[in-house]
């Protein structure tokens, strides 16, 4: 339905051959890709009651307000305060700091869920086995001590940089 | 909004670094529909449907590779969703009503990805927070998100062949040109370099925040996103892998399966009291009842303990993506056929004591009924099966999802094909 629209915006007049291929590469993709979309409509409200589908549509529309507005900003003021904290410091540390802010915390995503589980699911002791919380602190140490290390050793090639003449002025 | 964009600008996030993860995710997308779909044939297959037995293990690694590749698109979907956030801000938010179908079709991309991850995980963890069936919602959006997929191909196609090849980055310009223009597009939009107001002061406040050092060039901090990227996949895949991928066991410390945790040492997915066959079970007038056409014959434990046995190799694959690998004994279910006259061709239709559950009553085609290593097994790893593992006799057949390894047998009969 759409398609028309595209081809106009994407390129007005398609003088050259690769502009017809990537024309017809693009009516032929979004034509596909709707036609899926389209099925799997199909199957959602053909396999699901339709009482059920507000509920989905809930989810899928906190998922967005929940990534746009909570977990992005968040991100954002992370990567800000942390820029502020990190003047005195090379920029490789701050990243090697935020990387692992960001590996502890995409973890953390993952495992938190399981530990609530573990209160919630049925009494089967092969669900779920693991002491995940302590894990979980363990995992953050590791991440920190790995970050540590790594910092103190670009900190000293640094320093050891700005010991020589040539860069003294900077 | 331009400010915000400008705010949110970072080495990291650029056309290039958005066609190198996009194209990861891409991969991971394809790979979960791809073993969805076929887990979800295997469980619902179309008449005509006839399923490989071999490689034994295939239904280990097709699901295995679902979970692992599920488990790897949460770094990924958020590093993604980190390099285009700016995009959110665009301003005019609404150029046309082809762009805004084309943010409407992000939108939708983005909260159904998002959702699609995170019940597949839980789902894992068999924690059902959410008001819609699981298996029906997680079918149709694998089909919605592999079309929007296309979609967002077919719209962005343009950019994504331009910087398939970091080639493409060069051409275009380098980092300080585009802050460059940026300042230039300030003072445009604003008079000055900077608005008033708080999100001036912020802005300001932001700006005096010394930008990442020399030692920090832009090659250097895109170098630290993929890096962090990386390590993040790393470890959410290989810190929980092991719970279906052998090698990874002893690193297997966040999986919500560990191998060999469970009754002789094999996980359980359904336990006897949950599909309320503790009694039913262990009734001492239990016999199997297999059936064909009008033949009709029961087997009690002890009439099937004395038919030849066979011993075969096989794993526990769950949909959950874990598996266990165990020594399986029993009758071979081709000759239980034979003894009724079963027609070669003919598919199965297994029943279990549990009263209710979507697998209470499964179907099994003649590939798998017909293979020598498809039993109804009556030992499990050298000890009388355990009654959470399917006793008094449970199916066993290669390649085959674990909830169709039918536990509690009580009937079996042939479907005329």
């Amino acid at each position: 339905m759409n398609t028309a629209g595209v081809k106009t915006a994407s390129a007005a007049l398609p003088r050259t051959d690769d502009e017809r291929r990537m024309r017809v590469a693009r009516r032929a993709l979004i034509l596909i890709g709707s036609a899926g979309l389209l099925f799997g409509l199909f199957i959602l409200f053909d396999s699901v009651r339709v009482t059920r589908l507000p509920g989905l549509a809930l989810w899928v529309g906190a998922a967005i307000v929940l990534h746009d507005a909570v977990l992005a900003p968040l991100v954002f003021l992370c990567g800000i305060l942390l820029r502020r904290a990190g003047r005195r410091v090379t920029g490789t540390i701050v990243l090697v700091v935020q990387g692992a802010i960001v590996v502890g915390s995409i973890m953390t995503l993952i495992v938190v869920p399981a530990i609530v589980a573990q209160g919630i699911t049925p009494n089967n002791p092969s669900i779920l086995p693991h002491d995940y919380g302590r894990n979980l602190a363990l995992f953050w140490l590791g991440v920190a001590l790995v970050a540590t290390f790594w910092s103190i050793a670009l900190y000293a090639r640094s320093r050891r940089a700005n010991q020589r003449p040539s860069s003294r002025q900077s | 909004m331009y400010e915000a964009q400008r705010a949110l600008a970072s080495p990291a996030r650029n056309p290039r670094m958005a066609v190198v993860i996009g194209r990861l995710l891409g991969i991971a997308f394809i790979v979960c529909f791809g073993t969805g779909l076929y887990s979800h044939f295997l469980q619902e297959p179309l008449p005509w449907m006839r399923f490989p037995t071999r490689p034994a293990l295939l239904y280990q690694f097709s699901q295995g590779t679902h979970i692992i590749a599920g488990i790897a698109c949460f770094p990924l979907l958020l590093a993604k969703l980190y390099i285009v956030f700016p995009d959110l801000f665009q301003y005019p938010p609404v150029k046309s009503f082809l762009h805004l179908l084309e943010r409407a079709s992000i939108a939708l991309f983005v909260g159904a990805s998002l959702v699609q991850i995170t019940i597949g995980l839980l789902n894992t963890y068999q924690w059902y927070p959410w008001p819609f069936p699981f298996r029906e919602v997680h079918y149709a959006l694998g089909w919605v998100l592999i079309g929007l997929l296309v979609l967002h191909i077919g719209i962005k196609l343009p950019i994504i062949t331009r910087f398939w090849n970091r080639r493409g980055d060069a051409e275009r310009d380098d980092d300080e040109h585009d802050a460059t223009v940026a300042e230039d597009e300030a003072v445009r939009l604003w008079g000055s370099r900077r608005p008033s107001g708080v999100t001036g002061r912020l802005i300001a406040w932001i700006d005096a925040t010394p930008a990442l050092k020399p030692t920090a060039t832009p090659a250097v901090s895109r170098r630290g996103f993929l890096t962090t990227v990386g390590v993040a996949c790393a470890a959410v895949v290989g810190l929980t892998a092991g719970q279906t991928f052998a090698p990874l066991d002893a690193l297997n410390v966040f999986g919500p399966r560990k191998k060999g945790v469970g009754q002789q040492g094999v996980p359980v997915n359904r336990t006897a009291e949950e599909a309320k066959v503790t009694a039913s079970a262990l009734a001492t007038g239990w016999v199997l009842t297999l059936t064909a056409g009008d033949v009709e014959r029961s087997f009690s434990r002890t009439e099937l303990e004395s038919m030849p046995q066979t011993e075969v190799e096989l794993p526990i694959a769950c949909v959950e993506g874990w598996s266990q690998l165990a020594v399986w004994r029993g009758v071979r279910l081709s000759d239980l056929a034979d003894l009724v006259a079963a027609d070669t061709q003919a598919s199965f239709r297994l029943t279990s004591l549990e009263e209710r559950g979507s697998f209470r009553q499964t179907e099994m085609g003649p590939e798998y009924v017909r293979d020598p290593l498809t039993l109804v097994a009556l030992e499990l790893n050298g000890e009388t099966l355990d009654v959470q593992h399917g006793y008094p006799a449970r199916m066993i057949a290669p390649g085959r999802p674990g909830v169709l390894q039918t536990k509690w047998l009580s009937r079996i009969e042939a479907i005329t094909a």
